[in-house]
């Protein structure tokens, strides 16, 4: 594990307690697609929307969940859509306030 | 290779350190002085927010084994700035080495178990089951070190919120610390 991924778990552990904690308005779903991407931007930089279909965390959500949650998460700040590449892929982001 | 992977049990090694020395100060030089105004009756060695504790128990979910050295040399040098020279009697070097092995075997063991709480990319982190291994670490501490000096009850039952409440609550400075951090844009 390098040590860009060990700050990126860390950074997950911390958020995991923010949500439990109410500071985040994020849901199940939602936290979950952004731990996939956050661990596929990792390695990649830009994340696509198959690689995170097949996230471990995700084999269980539903198509129409999984790409309402996307939109929001898009909404609130937390992923952006590549500018710079053909359709499916986004950058993880780091929402102001 | 081989210099990579030195480079990199060197730079993990200066961070764990660094961070174990600065929880150290941060705990007996701001946080023990306003305890004793209030608990005037405890032992001076036993804080109530053992902020190292913390470190440690998250230097060994991240690191595993490799925790261990990386802890080594902040854990010696807190030792012998507490304790002086006499860090190095057998006794003090018992609790140095059960302080810096305890949180890796805890996890390993855990794991073995059947409760793998490493970090994973296709895994949830689960903060709560850490702060369970906090408390774990923390007992199974206090166990072995009461082998190397033998204190009160009293001091343990100390200890073991010292441990709990240190490890909460340098999450929760870590916590608000990365969502400053994103808040202002880094």
């Amino acid at each position: 594990m390098s040590e860009i991924s060990k700050l990126t778990e860390l950074r997950k552990l911390l958020m995991d307690m923010e949500l439990s904690m109410g500071l985040q308005d994020l849901s199940a779903v939602e936290r979950d697609i952004y731990y996939a991407a956050s661990d596929k931007a990792v390695s990649t930089g830009a994340v696509k929307t198959t690689a995170l279909q097949t996230h471990a965390l995700l084999a269980s959500v539903s198509r129409p969940t999984f790409f309402r949650a996307l939109k929001s998460l898009q909404g609130k700040g937390y992923l952006e859509q590549c500018k710079n590449s053909v359709r499916g892929y986004y950058i993880v982001k780091t929402p102001e306030g | 290779m081989a210099a990579a992977t030195i480079q990199r049990l060197a730079v993990e090694t200066g961070v764990v350190s660094l961070a174990y020395i600065v929880a150290f100060f941060a705990t007996f030089e701001i946080l023990m002085p306003v305890q004793n105004l209030f608990f005037t009756d405890l032992t001076n060695r036993a804080s109530l927010l053992f902020l190292p504790h913390g470190v440690r128990v998250l230097a060994a979910w991240l690191l595993g084994w490799r925790s261990v050295l990386a802890l080594l040399p902040g854990v010696i040098l807190v030792f012998i700035y507490a304790a002086g020279w006499t860090a190095l009697e057998p006794s003090r070097l018992a609790a140095i080495a059960i302080a810096v092995t305890v949180p890796a075997l805890c996890f390993q063991t855990l794991r073995l178990l059947g409760r793998d709480l490493s970090p994973a990319p296709e895994r949830r982190p689960c903060w709560p089951c850490l702060m369970a291994a906090g408390l774990v670490i923390s007992l199974v501490t206090s166990l072995l070190t009461n082998f190397a000096f033998g204190s009160a009850p009293k001091e343990y039952i100390a200890y073991l919120i010292g441990d709990v409440f240190g490890l909460f609550f340098l999450m929760l400075i870590l916590m608000y610390t990365f969502r400053g951090l994103r808040r202002s844009g880094v």
